[in-house]
């Protein structure tokens, strides 16, 4: 092959590559575009401080946006509530205690939780939780928010044990042979060495857990019954900003009030699940400079 | 290359090409099985004719109508006003076919103590004024209400007939399935679905309450004979719409949906044909 021919190809690869990352940015500007636009649009009709305060979300007349802030919320604290001790002591014990064949195995299988469509976990919530919480609590049903946060936090798992995982086995050796060396015994070696030293992954890995399940839709559409109403706590229905956007697209008239303001809770959603990716990443990116 | 795009050509164009011998149909979720089986069972009968039905809900639908992607909308709702206006603006004139009719069946658990409701009854569960039995029945356990989404047909529907305002409390389940799934589980809900839902057997350990209005005769929503002659209080029609000036290429379906086949399909798919 002569040069000037491999110089070509290097050239059309260069031009191909470059194209491709053109269009992911084109992509996420357009989407941006899109959303921003509809909410100045609902924005022109409901003023936004009806959108903020107000108590009820139901469309034609009242859009209020903070029962939906406030059941989202609810769901994606709790759940993080439930699956960070969890998910930051199986990383632990995956990376700290479990010998190499249970590590092997165990490893696998919670990445598999990742790979269960969430509208199969939604389904369990709806015949197995959810009767579950019922008979628990003595509730007329389980359909509520805690029913939603035990679900979400099943499906934040894989990400937030993952990334816990990789965050402690970063911590170097050196740490943890010096506090064993000090006479600490291999606990408080794991709690007061280890797991401090790994605390900026350990963020990163809740906040991108976070930001799973401040986006999951189907799971907590299936599971928190959709009540309009401000919940008052754990044992209330939910409604999430997800589940409002699934449930009403379908059915809404277009370009009317309420279409723009489907895309103006859309927005954001967007914005709040960007600030919590962006904490994640800085947090994991100082874990980098930090090991390097 | 240059064949290459000639074939991409040619799909962007055959997409927009609009002929004669297609109708599209898009809209309604509620509808869309029932228009499927109407459409299948048609093109048995009239190859010449090609019928393509899509779903993804009534307000999709309508909005194809307008752009002109779609040649009838199904839509479980009435059009709304803000619709009618962009229809208007753009100078389509549009016309709507009822082809059948959904009864709402209000269901409740076998477990509880109760044979038939009233209108009004159902009209203080739904706007939150009874909050628990008691106040209806001698059992002292708060009601649940589980129903469809706002901007559901079935949801509006309720709404405007009993003119009410729903509770905030009440619960908005995605789709009629889901709504049986936990009423099954709830002992004290109370529930209102689609009555195709709760036929053949779909109802184990339901109730299917009998409606009446006033002092009238209470009525069941599977009653066919009782729909037939408009009695059951809670029957909505389904709607189809359609720009006024393709009524003669869509008239053969239509004309379909009113035949006696239609009607038959019609009613195995749980839905009800109109009063003749």
């Amino acid at each position: 092959m002569d040069a000037s021919r491999r110089e070509q190809i290097d050239r059309l690869n260069k031009f191909l590559f470059k194209s491709t990352g053109l269009l992911t940015i084109t992509l996420l500007g357009g989407i941006f575009l899109m959303l921003f636009s509809n909410s100045v649009l609902f924005f022109l009709d409901v003023s936004p401080v009806d959108f903020f305060t107000g108590s009820q979300w139901d469309p034609d007349t009242k859009y209020s946006f903070l029962p939906l802030l406030v059941s989202t919320f609810l769901v994606a604290v709790g759940s993080m509530i439930i699956a960070v001790p969890l998910g930051i002591f199986t990383a632990a014990y995956l990376s700290e205690l479990a010998p190499r064949k249970v590590q092997m195995i165990l490893k696998p299988i919670i990445e598999m939780l990742a790979a269960i469509p969430s509208v199969a976990i939604g389904f369990l919530g709806i015949v197995l939780v959810g009767p579950g919480l019922a008979s628990i609590f003595g509730i007329q049903n389980g359909l509520n928010a805690l029913n939603g946060a035990i679900l979400l936090a099943v499906m934040a798992l894989p990400t937030i044990v993952t990334i816990s995982e990789d965050a402690i086995n970063a911590v170097p050796k050196s740490h943890r042979e010096a506090s064993l060396a000090l006479g600490a015994n291999q606990w408080e070696t794991l709690f007061r060495v280890t797991i401090p030293a790994a605390s900026p992954g350990l963020i990163a890995a809740v906040m991108l857990g976070l930001g799973r399940a401040l986006g999951e839709t189907m799971t907590v559409l299936m599971a928190t019954g959709n009540a309009a109403a401000i919940p008052e706590g754990f044992l209330d229905s939910v409604r999430t900003i997800t589940a409002t956007i699934a449930i009403e697209m379908g059915e809404v008239p277009y370009q009317t009030t309420h279409y723009y303001a489907l895309f103006a809770i859309a927005a954001f959603l967007f914005l709040i699940t960007l600030v919590v990716n962006f904490t994640g990443e800085y947090f994991a990116n100082r874990l980098r400079k930090f090991h390097s | 290359m240059k064949s290459f795009l000639f074939l991409v050509l040619f799909f962007l164009l055959s997409s927009c090409y609009n002929d004669n011998h297609t109708i599209k149909i898009k809209g309604s979720d509620t509808e869309v099985n029932l228009a499927v089986l109407l459409a299948e069972r048609y093109h048995l009968e009239n190859t010449s004719l090609l019928v393509s039905v899509s779903g993804g809900g009534s307000g999709l639908g309508i909005a194809s109508l307008l752009n002109g992607n779609a040649d009838i909308a199904n839509s479980s709702r009435s059009i709304k006003y803000a619709e009618r206006a962009l229809f208007e603006r753009k100078k389509i004139a549009i016309d709507s076919f009822v082809f059948a009719q959904d009864a709402i069946a209000f269901v409740v658990s076998d477990k509880l103590p109760i044979d038939s409701i009233s209108t009004k009854t159902i009209t203080n569960i739904l706007n939150g004024n009874h909050q628990n039995w008691s106040s209806i029945i001698p059992l002292n356990q708060p009601i649940t209400i589980y129903g469809r989404q706002s901007n559901s047909g079935t949801h509006d529907y309720v709404k405007s007939i009993l003119g009410i305002q729903f509770s905030p409390h009440a619960m908005q389940m995605n789709g009629n399935a889901q709504i049986i799934e936990a009423l099954k589980v709830d002992n004290s809900g109370f529930g209102y679905v689609s009555a195709g839902y709760v036929l053949n057997g779909n109802a184990a350990g339901l109730k299917i309450l009998p409606v009446f209005h006033e002092d009238g005769n209470a009525f069941s929503p599977l009653d066919v004979d009782a729909i037939a002659s408009g009695h059951y209080f809670f029957q909505r029609p389904l709607y189809q719409y359609y720009r006024k000036k393709d009524y003669q290429k869509i008239k053969p379906f239509l004309d379909f949906e009113k035949s006696e086949t239609g009607a038959k399909i019609i009613q195995q798919s749980g839905y009800y044909p109109l009063n003749k």
